[in-house]
């Protein structure tokens, strides 16, 4: 077990420089650079700019260095916590991205967590019901959020929690609690506040959730324990328990690895209509200005985060399913 | 003593046993495909979405001759007017499908457009008639419709949006982009999935190794900001025909992942069947192998896999010109439709502006139904 | 002993004046009994502005929280355009005032000798004085390693800077060979010409007076290279992103970025007072919640808002009127002060020789401006409350006159038609489109900023009506930077951006946005920038109109009296209006400002615009106060 542990771990860092590499190249590939924001900003406030100038702070801020000794100098930062500098912001990328990776985490767990409550019960009933009106029916409801774009539902739940529930619109807590330190009813704010983009980006990953569950319980229902179990008089909620669903807990838990990066992603959209502050809507005017540490930044934390949830769910179905652990991989 | 054993006279046909009925016989002899159909035609749900799909397709060919209205035409005195009801009785008597004109209000203090529907003016629908001109596909000029409004009048069956056009026609023109961007994408998806995948499953070894790699790091990556950032990139020059090229790669670049996934391990899979050993030890070419004993083997699954992969990238669009990065006006696409509705006024004042939605789930649902059916029904010989 | 005491009495007077009237904040109180806050007598200036408030504006009392929406987080520096303390500023006419200046003299426009108030405090209770200037001039202005580049050009005449001195504690003086008109107007500005800091805070960052270890560390902690980059970084008054700065506002920050909510609190140090003794600002606290632009209209029609303008647009009043007593409050409309919402802007500097050569030719010009069905846009999308117009001054303004407005701007067709067919494009193609000299069919690939509905339906309305004249329109939208280059290179045939800024000029402000000063200026980067870098970089104007208004410029920016001023300002009008340099569509678009019912003093009609009106700033919200 240790072995395979250290073998995913020690696997998982060539992948994280190469996604820092890719990052790092899409990041520079639209043509120009901050500056160009910059200069753009200065002139829209009536200061023009001399060309001297410029080239000066192209060599301040190191735009005119070459691409990889710019990609060196970020990512040699990594391992001591520097991730570069924000230009819009005028700070060190650090204090820029502050809370929102924690708040990130947090609406995305969060979300994960209903997706498992909905999704499971669902996919349970649809394989063991299959072709009845409760499985079409639920996976109807299942497939409805994921059909419907999340940025319109999230528009359309903002509005009507505000009419209906008179929560203030967008953000992930009532304005006045936004610096303050935690209170229950900061904590409640928040939880009024935390549903809407829950339930958004949940809904989309519950639908392949459950079909994924219920084409896996399937096919364990289909083996041949299952019908000797039954031959020998098993009572079907018994033998549904013990043994298929144990099974099926595996694919579960493996599955975290196809949820994670629809989850973040779906986070990102959502998190720029609701105007949430975690890596989304910042994310989205780094792109746009071209503020290329603070977006490669963020872009590393998301595919990161993909990462290491691939890896907790790889190691989770190790510690559950002991041919994984005797064999050193896992059995397709 | 011997017991008199019964031994019945009548006459009896020793390959009977074996013989089977007319049922049984051709549900043995019928070929794989039609075994396939039959196993689909059980999942009811299925079909009837394979219905609705075809329906949806087709009316992508005659787009012009279903909508009213060409997408672009707009009626300046009637912005953002509300869906008008069909009706068939006026005041008890049968005329026929018509709709009541408006009374148009504009009321200075909100500042807003009131229609009232005047129970007065009946505008009988016309059928096969001639009405707004066009170009058939932008290229043959006529003015055929399926259904026109009374002539001289307008008809909005599902509204209009802020410049006065035609929410029901411009939806119908949308499909046309919208559903092609599906197709187009898919394709390009199941190549790459089909080269990579097939690559990586047959020859294995090292390029198996580097395949999974890749698509290990893509499917890690979080899809919206990569396409944020490969959208920025789209030169902003280019006509909107190459802009729908470029983003049906763009989409697909990132989808061929699961496909490849499944390729491989089917190759992996069937590989070491019997036949295919025989085949390769009677000298046949990887090619033919390939191509005459393995395709078949999984073309079902890989079929149903592209289906259940449509729907991802009809809603990728939708994400991306939601976010101004994929298509733009004067393209209409139903992403378009809908990004020109997300804002506060649309949902608090004139929601029949989200109405593209429902055309967006429906084909979702569909695709995700049949595309479910596909599947179950891909290995009829479970 | 005697004369002691009659010193003790004189200097005790203007005390005894201001205690007779003055009334203290509760706010403070605290602060004023753990002695860390002087009483109010002791913090203001001996003489502070008296503010006089005009009919149908009230004198007010202390409290409350103004809260304001803001769609990024460098919208911060809007409260430094808001708050609009300035050291001479304008009042509601457009007049010049001082402000923070107790008085400005100014002789022959070159020479400017202001008087500060003496006793007036920075935010954090050190002596505002002319240290201050002196800092800031001989120490950041003039030093090699803050200002390589020599000093900012608002304060160049003709490459020259001004000669400074220090008259004595409470007066400096600038003089310039030259007349300065740009001067008092650039320091009354939305986003004005510091020529001040805060020495005593400043010093520990620079150079000559600190410790260059210490200083080196602390550079490194900020990110910046030298002490240069963290002086800079410490320094930014306008963009209100150091707390620790001390300021002259009425409302000093005090959250550090990045935030989602920025509070602002009182200036316990602010020179104004109004005619009851209570020290401005009657708000205590300004807070700005930083949301998505998108969301700010839901969230101000759900009362999230005491003051927005800002993210508003007129296709969002029947929405905030719907939501006014749900959520208290009422929406007024403000006019727009943009000389034109949109303009069509030809790229007379585009590197396509044939469509330069074309652009070129005023008759072309006239003929796509007379194109245009400016009464339907106001119609459909302005619900017709806007006015059609050229891309000149608005009617409101003193040097307004009719012909500018309507100036080949009036809606034919056939005269359309028939200039262009004079010009030689009267061969068409199958299509209708009308063919170039090189036989190339007439398709105008126009840029914009892309940044709203509003824009893409006004050009698809004049992509309509341009068709009618045998034109195809094809708009690319691109990001604002993406958008900027294409133009200053010349790659763009034709832009579509907010015309004039200033529409409400006065004889005294500058008339550069007519001239090619600027490279900004959409139709000529090339010739502003030649300006603009004096003549190191870009071209010289080519054509003869263009030459003739750069030489009013300089005749302007060299002129004395008022009405030589206006004289100039007339003809730079006439032919800007005549040559049709840019083409403008819709002025007077109606604004809708989102007020609190509770918020008094805010005007029922105002005009809306960056500048000279600092959309609030000139009606002064220190003022406004909550019931």
């Amino acid at each position: 077990m240790i072995h395979y542990v250290i073998k995913r771990i020690l696997m998982m860092i060539p992948t994280l420089l190469v996604i820092s590499f890719i990052v790092f190249v899409i990041i520079q590939l639209p043509p120009g650079d901050y500056l160009e924001t910059y200069i753009a900003e200065l002139e829209s406030q009536g200061e023009s700019v001399d060309p001297d100038k410029i080239a000066y702070l192209r060599k301040e801020y190191g735009l005119d260095q070459p691409f990889m000794l710019q990609y060196f100098n970020w990512v040699k930062g990594f391992a001591s916590g520097n991730f570069g500098y924000s230009f819009e912001f005028d700070l060190p990328v650090n204090e820029v991205v502050g809370d929102k990776i924690w708040l990130t985490i947090l609406v995305s767990v969060v979300t994960i967590m209903f997706t498992w409550l909905i999704a499971f019960p669902i996919g349970i009933y649809s394989a063991t019901h299959q072709y009845s009106w409760g499985d079409y029916g639920l996976s109807l409801v299942g497939f409805i959020g994921l059909a419907t774009p999340n940025f319109l539902l999230a528009l359309i739940m903002l509005y009507l929690a505000n009419r209906w529930f008179g929560t203030s619109i967008g953000g992930l807590m009532d304005p006045q609690f936004l610096d303050q330190p935690w209170t229950w009813a900061k904590l409640k704010s928040v939880l009024e506040h935390l549903w809407i983009p829950v339930i958004v980006i949940g809904t989309s990953g519950t639908a392949g959730m459950i079909r994924r569950i219920r084409a896996n319980l399937l096919d364990e229902l289909d083996k041949q324990y299952v019908l000797t179990g039954k031959a020998k008089g098993l009572a079907p909620g018994k033998l549904l328990r013990k043994y298929p669903l144990r099974m099926a807990m595996n694919f579960f838990i493996a599955d975290i690895g196809s949820l994670l990066p629809s989850i973040i992603s779906g986070a990102e959209v959502t998190a720029i209509v609701l105007s949430l502050p975690t890596t989304g809507p910042m994310l989205l005017t780094a792109l746009q200005s071209q503020d290329m540490y603070l977006a490669g930044t963020f872009l590393m934390f998301l595919a990161s985060l993909t990462v290491i949830g691939m890896l907790v769910s790889d190691l989770l179905l190790a510690w559950l399913d002991p041919r994984i652990r005797l064999q050193g991989e896992v059995v397709q | 003593m011997s017991e008199k054993h019964y031994v019945s006279a009548a006459p009896f046909d020793p390959q009977s046993a074996e013989r089977l009925d007319p049922a049984q016989e051709k549900y043995y002899l019928a070929s794989r495909r039609r075994l396939i159909w039959w196993k689909l035609k059980r999942h009811k749900l299925a079909v009837w979405c394979g219905f609705i799909l075809l329906l949806m397709y087709g009316s992508t060919l005659i787009s012009e001759w279903i909508a009213p209205y060409y997408y672009q035409t707009r009626y300046s005195d009637q912005i953002y007017t509300p869906p008008q009801k069909l009706h068939l009785f006026h005041k008890g008597e049968f005329v026929g499908p018509f709709v009541y004109g408006n009374k148009f209000n504009l009321n200075m203090d909100t500042l807003k457009r009131e229609y009232v529907p005047d129970l007065n003016r009946v505008e009988k629908i016309r059928f096969f008639c001639k009405g707004d001109p066009y170009k058939f596909w932008n290229w043959l000029p006529s003015e055929f419709h399926l259904f026109c409004p009374a002539e001289g009048k307008t008809m909005f069956l599902f509204g209009t949006d802020r410049l006065g056009r035609d929410m029901f026609s411009r939806i119908i023109y949308g499909a046309r982009i919208s559903l092609l961007i599906g197709l187009g994408g898919i394709a390009v998806s199941l190549f790459l999935g089909l080269l990579l995948g097939g690559l990586a499953g047959y020859y294995g070894g090292w390029i198996d190794s580097v395949i999974q790699r890749i698509t290990e790091i893509i499917r890690s990556f979080p899809e919206l900001p990569l396409w944020m950032a490969l959208s920025a990139i789209l030169p902003v020059t280019w006509s909107p025909l190459l802009v729908f090229f470029g983003i049906t790669v763009i989409l697909a670049l990132l989808d061929w992942t699961g496909l490849a996934r499944s390729v491989r391990s089917k190759l992996l899979a069937l590989r070491e069947e019997d036949y295919c050993t025989a085949a390769r030890l009677m000298g046949a070419q990887p090619g033919r192998i390939i191509s005459k004993h393995l395709l078949p083997g999984f073309s079902s699954h890989i079929i149903a896999s592209a289906t259940l992969s449509i729907p991802g990238m009809i809603l990728g669009e939708t994400a991306l010109s939601f976010l101004g990065l994929g298509l733009r006006p004067p393209i209409t696409s139903w992403g378009v439709l809908l990004n020109e509705a997300q804002n506060i006024n649309v949902v608090a004042l004139y929601p029949w502006l989200i109405l593209p939605v429902v055309p967006v789930i429906v084909i979702i649902l569909a695709f995700n139904f049949f595309g479910d059916g596909l599947r179950d029904a891909a290995d009829p010989y479970k | 002993m005697k004369i002691l005491a009659i010193l003790l009495l004189l200097s005790a007077i203007p005390t005894y004046l201001q205690a007779q009237t003055l009334v203290d904040n509760g706010y403070f109180a605290d602060q004023i009994a753990s002695g860390k806050l002087p009483v109010l007598a002791d913090r203001l200036p001996q003489e502070p502005d008296v503010v006089e408030l005009s009919e149908g504006f009230s004198p007010g009392k202390y409290g409350g929280t103004l809260r304001l929406l803001m769609g990024k987080s460098k919208d911060i520096r809007m409260m430094m355009v808001y708050s609009y303390a300035r050291l001479i500023g304008y009042d509601k006419n457009l007049e010049l005032v001082a402000d923070i200046a107790k008085d400005v003299e100014v002789e022959g426009s070159r020479i400017f000798t202001f008087h500060l108030r003496k006793g007036h405090r920075w935010s954090d209770g050190h002596p505002f004085t002319s240290e201050d200037f002196r800092y800031y001039w001989e120490d950041v202005l003039n030093n090699e390693e803050l200002y390589k580049f020599g000093l900012p050009k608002k304060l160049l005449i003709d490459g020259k800077p001004p000669k400074f001195e220090v008259i004595d504690e409470v007066t400096v003086r600038y003089s310039w060979d030259q007349p300065n008109p740009f001067f008092l107007a650039s320091l009354a500005g939305p986003s004005p010409l510091f020529i001040y800091a805060p020495a005593h805070y400043l010093k520990q960052f620079h150079g000559s007076y600190a410790d260059p270890a210490v200083l080196a560390a602390m550079a490194e902690d900020a990110g910046k290279r030298n002490w240069a980059g963290l002086h800079h970084r410490k320094n930014h008054p306008y963009k209100y992103d150091n707390p620790d700065l001390p300021m002259l506002q009425p409302w000093v920050s005090t959250t550090f970025p990045p935030a989602e909510r920025f509070v602002f609190k009182r200036n316990p140090y602010y020179h104004r007072i109004d005619q009851n003794g209570l020290q401005l600002p009657y708000i205590d606290e300004v807070s700005m919640q930083i949301t998505s632009s998108s969301l700010v209209a839901a969230k101000a029609g759900s009362g999230e808002s005491d003051l927005q303008g800002r993210y508003i647009r007129l296709d969002n009043y029947t929405f905030l009127k719907e939501g006014e007593e749900r959520g208290n409050y009422t929406v007024r409309l403000w006019q727009s002060g943009t000389g034109s919402q949109y303009a069509i802007y030809p790229n007379l500097n585009s590197n396509d020789p044939v469509w330069r050569a074309l652009v070129r030719q005023r008759e072309f010009r006239h003929a796509l401006s007379m194109g245009i069905n400016r009464n339907e846009i106001n119609q459909v999308i302005y619900f017709g409350l806007a006015q059609e117009t050229g891309n000149t001054v608005l009617p409101g303004c003193p040097l307004f006159r009719e012909e500018y407005q309507k100036n080949w701007s009036q809606y034919d067709v056939k005269a359309a038609n028939r200039l262009l067919d004079n010009l030689g494009l009267d061969k068409r193609d199958k299509r209708g489109i009308r063919l170039m000299e090189n036989g190339e069919p007439m398709e105008i690939i126009l840029q914009t900023a892309g940044e709203g509905t509003e824009e893409t339906d006004v050009l698809e309305l004049v992509g309509e009506n341009w068709r009618d004249l045998g034109i195809l329109l094809f708009v690319k939208p691109s990001q604002r930077e993406v958008f900027r280059e294409r133009v200053f290179s010349g790659d763009a045939m034709m832009a579509l951006f907010n015309g004039i800024d200033n529409g409400m000029p006065t004889a005294d402000m500058s008339p550069g946005e007519f001239a090619p000063t600027d490279q900004t200026q959409l139709q000529w980067p090339k010739w502003g920038q030649y300006f603009e870098t004096n003549k190191k970089a870009g071209e010289a104007p080519d054509i003869d109109e263009a030459q003739q208004l750069l030489d009013l410029y300089f005749k302007w920016s060299k002129s004395e009296a008022k009405e030589d001023r206006e004289t100039i300002w007339h003809q730079m009008l006439k032919i800007y209006s005549e040559e049709v340099f840019s083409i403008g569509l819709i002025c007077g678009v109606p604004q809708p400002i989102v007020v609190n019912n509770q918020l008094n003093n805010v005007p029922e009609q105002g005009t809306y615009s960056w500048a000279p009106s600092a959309f609030f700033g000139i009606y002064r919200p220190d003022t406004f106060w909550f019931r």
